[in-house]
């Protein structure tokens, strides 16, 4: 992250410490560890990717930073404050658009507003610069049915960003997607992200799209999931495909990755 | 990815189904025609004691009808439908929305549910005509309870069976547990009522009939026992007619009203949909 200038000392903008977390759940076979004390430091307005092997508790990580579950040991920080619950400052997105296909598209960018309660104009006009952003006003009066998953998960996009949160987690958001739509979403993430400077966790199984996007890559392995490596991307940003896969840098870490998950 | 890949599954899906709809339909009036020719041979080989002919049947239902004579007796029988079905829907989604929102209502009401459906309503019959007399309560009252349980069950599954992503979405959003089942689980369970909703009516009917057995004077349940009396077959062939149409009548009704509501959910391209994904579903 080092890579942009960036006020760090910004109050609430997004500060993620992640404290000696574990995570155990108890099964039939006894208890499962998902997590074995992960400690991290996300910077405001850092991209940060996390990769691993399934099932090496990426998303469990991420669950707990947003708050969704609690860490058996260990608390999520997020500018100083303990996260114990959902919070307001972060958006999330999932592995599916989870969009309710009897709403609008619209109407389900706006359910974070009707949610809290009855939306005023200006959540409206918040609307349709969310819709604008992942470029999809047009489609405001469809239903869901109506688009392709990669048009659904832009939806979610936006239902995410919304309300402004400082963070955006997202959960292998792309990771149901054909391969040039993947390509395509993470170009407009990028392009998002230097729009409204979100920090965002990002969780990834696939190693190009992780070097593509982030900062840094946070490299896990599995059972008990555990921090193995953290890997500073040092690729000059604005990144485009091309570029990023005629620098040299990309190919080093991609194969210091990859050793890293065998 | 500027998206103007926007898929129309569905209309193709709709198109398919027009063809086999109509071929459905021919095939209906062709089997139907079938059977009445059929049942026309029967009865001229059988006593109309027995077996009363389709034509004289009709005939009898023309006259029946054209002299006002039946109306007295479809009102009465559908006003116990109509009474029962709403008591029994009242309940039914009442019962089953809290024991799906609250473990321990779930708890409480299960017991009492499964008692219910163990004991066989229509020997509930006699008693409740002595504690009712010979009006409109005791029929109301079986319809009520036989048309309770499958809105009960279909309520409760569907309105536990929301994905789990989506309550995780309303989690995230802080979304109080009210706005959860309004905004999330009851629309979710809209299809699952609604096919609830489509036996409840036609078991009422049966209902209705039945506790009309026992102790009527009016009603298309009474016409039949009077029938039955006066050996009058024919009499009870119309009864039976009145009945069916009485029945189809009432489906009729709910597929609309579930058309309605599908397209006030989905809009337009999803109603018609829906109903046929109501159809396999029953």
């Amino acid at each position: 992250m080092k890579s942009r200038s960036v006020d760090v000392a910004l109050a609430g903008s997004g500060h993620i410490e992640v404290d000696q977390v574990t995570k155990t759940y108890a099964s039939d076979a006894g208890d499962i560890q998902a997590l074995d004390a992960i400690h991290l430091d996300i910077a405001p307005r850092e991209l940060v990717t996390i990769v691993g092997p399934s099932g090496c508790g990426k998303s469990t990580l991420l669950r707990c930073i947003g708050g969704l579950i609690p860490p058996s040991e260990g608390r999520v920080l997020i500018d100083g404050e303990m996260v114990t619950e959902p919070d307001p400052r972060i958006g999330y997105v999932f592995q599916k658009a989870v969009l309710l296909p009897w709403r609008t598209v619209e109407k389900n960018v706006l359910l974070p507003f009707e949610i809290k309660g009855r939306p005023t104009s200006r959540d409206l006009q918040s609307v349709r610069e969310a819709l604008e952003m992942v470029d999809l006003h047009e489609y405001a009066r469809h239903r869901p049915a109506e688009l392709s998953g990669g048009m659904q998960q832009r939806v979610a996009v936006a239902r995410a960003l919304v309300t402004e949160p400082s963070i955006l987690l997202m959960d292998e958001p792309f990771g149901a997607l054909d391969a040039q739509t993947r390509d395509s979403m993470n170009v407009e993430l990028l392009r998002i992200w230097q729009e409204a400077m979100p920090t965002i966790v990002f969780v990834t199984h696939d190693i190009g799209e992780a070097l593509f996007l982030s900062d840094r890559v946070v490299v896990m392995t599995a059972r008990p999931g555990r921090v193995h490596e953290v890997i500073e991307v040092d690729i000059p940003r604005p990144r485009t495909f091309d570029l990023v896969e005629s620098d040299e840098r990309f190919w080093a870490l991609r194969h210091k990755i990859r050793a890293a998950l065998q | 990815m500027t998206g103007g890949e926007a898929v129309k599954p569905t209309l193709r899906l709709l198109r398919s189904l027009g063809t086999e709809k109509r071929l459905g339909r021919m095939l209906v009036v062709v089997s139907a025609g079938l059977l009445l020719a059929i049942w026309h041979v029967w009865a001229r080989s059988n006593s109309p004691l027995i077996l009363p002919t389709p034509g004289a049947v009709g005939d009898r239902l023309v006259s029946y009808v054209s002299e006002g004579r039946a109306w007295p007796h479809v009102k009465i029988t559908v006003q116990e439908i109509v009474a029962g079905f709403a008591l029994g829907s009242f309940v039914g989604i009442g019962l089953g929305t809290l024991a799906a929102e609250f473990n321990i209502a779930r708890r409480v009401i299960m017991p009492y549910v499964i008692i219910t459906q163990a004991l066989p309503k229509f020997a509930l019959a006699p008693i409740l005509v002595i504690w009712f007399g010979f009006g409109m309560a005791p029929k109301i009252i079986i319809a009520a309870l036989i048309a309770f349980f499958p809105l009960l069950e279909n309520t409760y599954l569907g309105l536990t069976s929301t994905p789990s992503l989506d309550l995780e979405l309303f989690r995230a959003l802080r979304a109080p547990r009210w706005v959860t089942l309004l905004k999330l689980r009851v629309p979710h369970a809209v299809p699952a009522i609604f096919s609830g909703l489509r036996v409840a009516l036609l078991l009422s009917l049966v209902g209705a009939v039945v506790a009309e057995y026992v102790g009527a004077n009016k009603g298309l349940g009474a016409l039949i026992i009077v029938s039955q009396g006066m050996l009058d077959t024919e009499l009870m062939f119309v009864a039976f007619v009145l009945l069916t149409l009485l029945g189809l009548a009432l489906d009729k009704l709910h597929g609309l009203a579930y058309r309605l509501v599908l397209r006030r959910l989905y809009g337009r391209a999803a109603s018609s949909a829906g109903r046929v994904a109501s159809h396999v579903s029953v």
